[in-house]
Order: C-alpha cells, then sequence, then structure tokens
C-alpha cells in the first residue's frame, strides 16, 4: 500500500476517532439497512473502550480470560490479540506490534439492521448484544461485521460476539479481559460520566486517538492509543500461520516460513 | 515504509456455507427461467411455447428446491419462524423472507394454471399420472387464459423483488469489500440468464425435442446476457480501477497476492469470452448449415450452467476466504458433510428428482399458452402425445 495512502487513511482514521466522540443521538430510521431504535439497557450510559497499546505486552491473558469466562468454543475467539513483526527497512531494527482486538460497539453497528429477525440488537448503553434464544443462525452478521468480531458458536449453532462482559458490568465488576490485563492496557467505561478514566483519557489523548476501519463509517467506540496508522486498516503484512496440508488436503498444523 | 509479519491471527471460517450458492444458483435459474416462459404465457407469443414448456419445467422445480437450499443454510433452521414473528423491515434479508414465499407460490399457481387443460385431459390415464391428474385438475372449469396471463405478470413482479433483494443482500455488505458493490445485482442477473438459457438448452437436449427454434431463441437471449454481464463487468472495473478503497482495489489486491485468484480472474474472463465468441459463431452460421450445429448447443448450454454456478461460487465462498482485518486468505477446504459437497450433492439429486417426477407424471410438455393468443390444440405439438414415453436419446 502506498504511503500517501496510508497517511490519508492515518488522518481519517483521527478525524473518525473525533467524530464518534461526538455523541449522536440516534441514527435510527425506517429504511432499509439503516440502524432499527435501541432497546433495553441504561440510556444514562455509554460503554466504551479505550486500548493504551503502549501497555500492552502481548501476553494474551485477556484472550484466556475472556474465553474461561464466556466458554466461548476452542479456535473461537471474542477477543485476542494479533501480533506482528515489523522491521524497519532502513535500520532493520525488528519490533512487535500488537493489537488487541474485540467488538468495537460501534455507533453505527453494520451488523444490526441486517439481522432478518432483530436477534442481535443494540442496548441504549451502546452495548451490542446478540438474543441467542431468537438467532436463527443465518450469519449475516458474522458477514456484516468488518472486524470479524462475530462468529457462529458450535455449540450453540447462533451468533455469538463480545458483550463488553455486560453481565459482570451489571454486577458492578469489570469484564474479564480488563480485570486480567497485567499492564492495564484496557480501560472501559461509561463515556457519558466526565469523571470516568475513559472520559478523562478521551479528552487528554483526542488528538491521537485511532479507531480501527475508519473508512467504513461504522464510528467504532474502542479506541487506540498508541496506535500506528499502518494497522488501522486490514494490515499490508505477510501471513506466516501456514496451514499444512496432508496428502488428502486435511489440515495437520502450522509452520512458520520464517 | 516497514515491512511487517503476521504472527499470530487467529483463522475466521467463513460463515456462509454452500448452501448458499445452491440458494442463489438456483434463485437466479427459477427467475430467468421464469422471464423465459413468460413471452408465452404471459404475453401470448406462440412462437415461444415451445421454449416456455421447457423453461416452466425448469422454473417450477428450480422454485421447489431453492427454498430448501437456503433453509438449510441456517444454524438453526427450525427456527425459520422466527423470520416471521420477528420480522426486521431494515434487513434485506427480511424482506427476502416475505417476497420469497409469495413468489414461490406465484410460480406454483402459475404452473398449475399453464398445466390445468392438459391435467383435464390426463384424468383417464392409468395409475399414477391419471390420479394426480385427478386430484390437480381441480374440477371440469374453464382454466380463462386471461388468468394465466395476469398470475403471470404478478409472478413476474415478485420476481423482479427475488432479483432485487438477492443481490442488495449481498451488495450493502460494506465488511466484505468484494461484494460491496452496486455491479453486483446485475451481475447475478445477467449471469443467472445467461446459466438458464445453458439450463434450457441442456433440456432442450435431454427431453429429446432438440428443437432448432428453441435453440436459436435461448441462444439470442444468453447473447444478449453475455453482452449485459461483459458491459456489468467493464462498467464494474472501470468504476472503481482508479480508487484507492472499494471493490476492485480489493480484487486487485486479491489478483495480486493469490495465484488462486489469478486463475479465478483468468478462468472466468476465458470462459466468458468463449462462451460469447461460440454463441455468436453459432447464430451467424448460414440457415442451411445450423440444425448440424445447434444438436451440439447443449454443450454450451453446459459451459453456461457453469458460468452461472462458478461465479456464484466465487462470489459467495470465495471472496469469504480473503481476510478482511489481517493479513492473506483463510485456507478453505470443502468439507464432505452435509455442509459441504453432500449438501451441494444432495440439492442437485432434490432438483434432479424433482424434474424426473414432474417429468413422470405431470403433462409439462402440453403447458397451455396464456394471454390473448388463438386457441390451439393441447396436444400440439402431435409429435408429443400423452401417453407415448419421450425419446430421452
Amino acid at each position: 500500500m502506498d504511503s500517501i495512502r496510508r497517511s490519508l487513511l492515518g488522518q481519517l482514521a483521527r478525524l473518525s476517532a473525533g467524530a464518534a466522540l461526538v455523541p449522536i443521538a440516534s441514527l435510527a430510521s425506517a429504511g432499509i439497512n439503516d440502524q432499527p431504535p435501541r432497546r433495553e439497557g441504561d440510556s444514562s450510559k455509554r460503554y466504551g473502550m479505550l486500548i493504551d497499546l503502549r501497555q500492552c505486552i502481548g501476553c494474551q491473558a485477556c484472550t484466556v480470560a475472556c474465553h474461561i469466562e464466556n466458554a466461548a468454543p476452542l479456535g473461537s475467539f471474542r477477543t485476542t490479540v494479533s501480533q506482528y513483526e515489523v522491521q524497519h527497512q532502513e535500520s532493520g531494527e525488528v519490533a512487535t506490534f500488537m493489537l488487541p482486538r474485540l467488538c468495537n460497539h460501534c455507533e453505527n453497528p453494520p451488523c444490526i439492521p441486517v439481522c432478518p429477525v432483530e436477534a442481535t440488537f443494540q442496548r441504549q448503553d451502546g452495548i451490542v448484544v446478540v438474543d441467542s434464544d431468537r438467532c436463527v443462525g443465518c450469519a449475516y452478521c458474522v458477514n456484516a461485521c468488518p472486524y470479524d468480531a462475530r462468529f457462529i458458536n458450535e455449540r450453540t449453532q447462533t451468533a455469538d460476539k463480545c458483550t463488553f462482559c455486560a453481565h459482570r458490568l451489571e454486577a458492578g465488576l469489570l469484564p474479564a479481559c480488563v480485570e486480567s490485563c497485567v499492564g492495564g492496557a484496557r480501560i472501559i467505561g461509561d463515556m457519558r460520566d466526565p469523571e470516568s478514566q475513559i472520559s478523562r483519557m478521551l479528552d487528554e489523548y483526542r488528538d491521537e486517538l485511532m479507531v480501527l476501519q475508519p473508512e467504513k463509517n461504522t464510528l467504532p467506540q474502542v479506541f487506540y492509543l498508541g496506535m500506528d496508522e499502518r494497522f488501522v486498516t486490514r494490515p499490508d503484512a505477510e501471513p506466516v500461520a501456514l496451514e499444512v496440508l496432508d496428502p488428502h488436503g486435511k489440515e495437520m498444523g502450522y509452520e512458520f516460513r520464517h | 515504509m516497514n515491512s511487517a509479519i503476521e504472527l499470530l491471527a487467529p483463522r475466521y471460517d467463513i460463515a456462509w456455507y454452500p448452501w448458499a450458492v445452491q440458494y442463489f444458483f438456483l434463485i437466479a435459474l427459477s427467475y430467468a427461467t421464469l422471464w423465459l416462459a413468460a413471452p408465452a404465457l404471459v404475453f401470448g407469443k406462440q412462437r415461444w411455447l415451445p421454449t416456455a414448456r421447457l423453461a416452466l419445467l425448469a422454473c417450477l422445480t428450480t422454485t421447489l428446491v431453492a427454498p430448501v437450499a437456503l433453509l438449510a443454510d441456517l444454524h438453526q433452521p427450525l427456527r425459520f419462524w422466527h423470520f416471521y414473528a420477528f420480522a426486521n423491515s431494515h434487513s434485506w434479508m427480511s424482506i427476502g423472507s416475505l417476497v420469497l414465499p409469495l413468489y414461490v407460490a406465484g410460480v406454483i399457481v402459475l404452473a398449475w394454471l399453464a398445466w390445468r387443460p392438459a391435467l383435464q385431459a390426463s384424468r383417464q390415464l392409468p395409475g399414477v399420472a391419471g390420479l394426480l391428474a385427478r386430484w390437480l385438475s381441480l374440477g371440469d372449469g374453464p382454466t380463462p387464459r386471461v388468468l394465466v396471463a395476469l398470475v403471470g405478470l404478478g409472478t413476474l413482479a415478485l420476481s423482479t423483488g427475488i432479483m432485487l433483494y438477492t443481490g442488495a443482500e449481498v451488495a450493502i455488505v460494506k465488511g466484505r469489500p468484494l461484494w460491496n458493490t452496486v455491479w453486483l445485482p446485475p451481475m447475478f442477473v445477467a449471469t443467472g440468464f445467461i446459466a438458464a438459457c445453458g439450463l434450457i438448452l441442456v433440456l432442450d437436449r435431454i427431453g429429446g425435442r432438440r428443437d432448432s427454434i428453441v435453440t436459436g431463441q435461448v441462444l439470442k437471449v444468453m447473447l444478449g446476457a453475455c453482452l449485459v454481464a461483459g458491459l456489468v463487468a467493464g462498467s464494474w472495473f472501470l468504476d472503481g480501477v482508479n480508487a484507492n478503497v472499494g471493490s476492485v482495489a480489493a480484487a486487485i489486491e486479491s489478483v495480486r497476492g493469490s495465484a488462486e485468484w489469478r486463475s479465478t480472474a483468468l478462468w472466468g474472463g476465458l470462459t466468458g469470452v468463449v462462451l460469447f465468441g461460440a454463441v455468436l459463431y453459432l447464430l451467424t452460421r448460414p440457415v442451411s448449415r445450423r440444425p448440424a450445429l445447434y444438436a451440439w448447443a447443449w454443450t454450451l448450454g453446459l459451459v453456461a450452467l457453469h458460468v452461472g454456478w462458478m461465479f456464484r461460487w466465487v462470489v459467495l465462498m470465495d471472496v469469504q476466504t480473503v481476510a478482511r482485518h489481517s493479513a492473506g486468505f483463510h485456507h478453505y477446504g470443502i468439507p464432505a458433510g452435509s455442509s459441504g459437497i453432500l449438501g451441494i450433492v444432495g440439492t442437485f439429486g432434490l432438483w434432479l428428482a424433482a424434474i424426473l417426477l414432474v417429468d413422470l407424471f405431470l403433462p409439462w410438455r402440453q403447458a397451455r399458452q396464456g394471454g390473448a393468443a388463438a386457441d390451439i390444440s393441447l396436444t400440439e405439438p402431435a409429435s408429443f402425445d400423452v401417453e407415448g414415453a419421450p425419446s430421452h436419446g
């Protein structure tokens, strides 16, 4: 990807992070593919997350804690930390870049209007959830999410995703990923409360924050601090986790090219 | 510029299975064959009657089987009633769930109306065919031609709803940039017509008619559909070739980054051009040479079916293997079970069974024309009588 496009996207990322912070009363309207009205949850709150990448060491404690807390099937993740080895082309210096990923609980979530039965909906506090008793498992939302934040849970055969651990928030606890983060990189809170840590940090770092894939106009509510703009969109990286297939085309494992 | 290597990222499975390809393929055959049946059934063009009879057979069978594939693509198929209990007018899929049953009902009623006079004439037949004819003909009352035309018009209107929703449902997905283009819905329709013309050529051959009028008509429609598909593909490419993001940029990135995508693009382009060239060649031969050449048109029919199916496979399956927020491509091996090969073979098997059952027990060869046409004999063409076993050679 050329550098002009990269820097454009970077500026777009910052601008969009700013735009996403402006509270939007309601994007709901009646047209096809517009957002249906939000329901349930506390309308006086708006949850969001700020991830301070400077504090992330890529230990995957969040991945494991989430997996245990939410009993996701093996191989499916509500949150995970992507890791990249980045080499400076002039100096040859090598560094590891960590990128925790989870549902962005977007202000304009593309996964919600597509649901044919309104099984997935956005609560008034901004958390995007799935009613697994209503979900028909059409997987339309899985395809609609640009962040691969959703999957079909092979046990329930319905759509599954991060809920910001809404059940823990309601009990006055922190989400499992936040609770387990050794560096304190994940900060969750009510962005409508000006005194919350997340609100103060959003104010303090407003110009440095970035969100993922801002060009999709989803207005993500997970903000990254210390982000490299080259990772805002699909990373221009070499994939090295290659499936090793047996002569019958069945997967045997992984190997690394380097 | 730095170089980066992705060390760790989960592997994301595809969310829509080959069932989706089967549904999109069969429903496209369904609406396109309906339009091929329309000149005779709805607008009373008698010259199109043999084509319409084949098209109606194809239309009814694909219409009956397509929803089965759609239902199977749900991970919770028994919850299909949620579509009606909790309909969401914001979702294209929900709109589709309302249009589809109406369309299916329209096609069934249209076929019944078109076949009813022949059913009434077959009531004295022995065996299952006679029994079915007695049940299905529902009395001796007349079947007004105008009713056939009216139901046909209504079903044609509903079929445009199917074209619109199947296309829009996929094209609005911004999360998959390759899908997110206004040129996708018209391409679905154009390739659907190509495949439907191919199906009629194949049915014409298998059914033993080998009718050169049918072949000529269908080849002309196929030529038109190929032209439209070429125009749509060209417009899609020119529309986005200079953009940094979007459908064409994503396609170029995929073709650049993967040998499989390069061969897919090459194969698709070549097949389209060869098909167009071959159809043009057949249509421009001197009249005296046409019967000999038209006898082989069914091979082009197979190519056309391949084009229609492969386009849907590439769009719906292959695009899901393009990673969208991690690097590279995800591996997808077609599983052997019902979410893979068994599902594909099973859907086609069910379809074949539907065609055979109609062929065995229903007088589809005597489908009557709708509209304001002059009355014609029910047993026309004379060589095909109700009792005689048709030649399948």
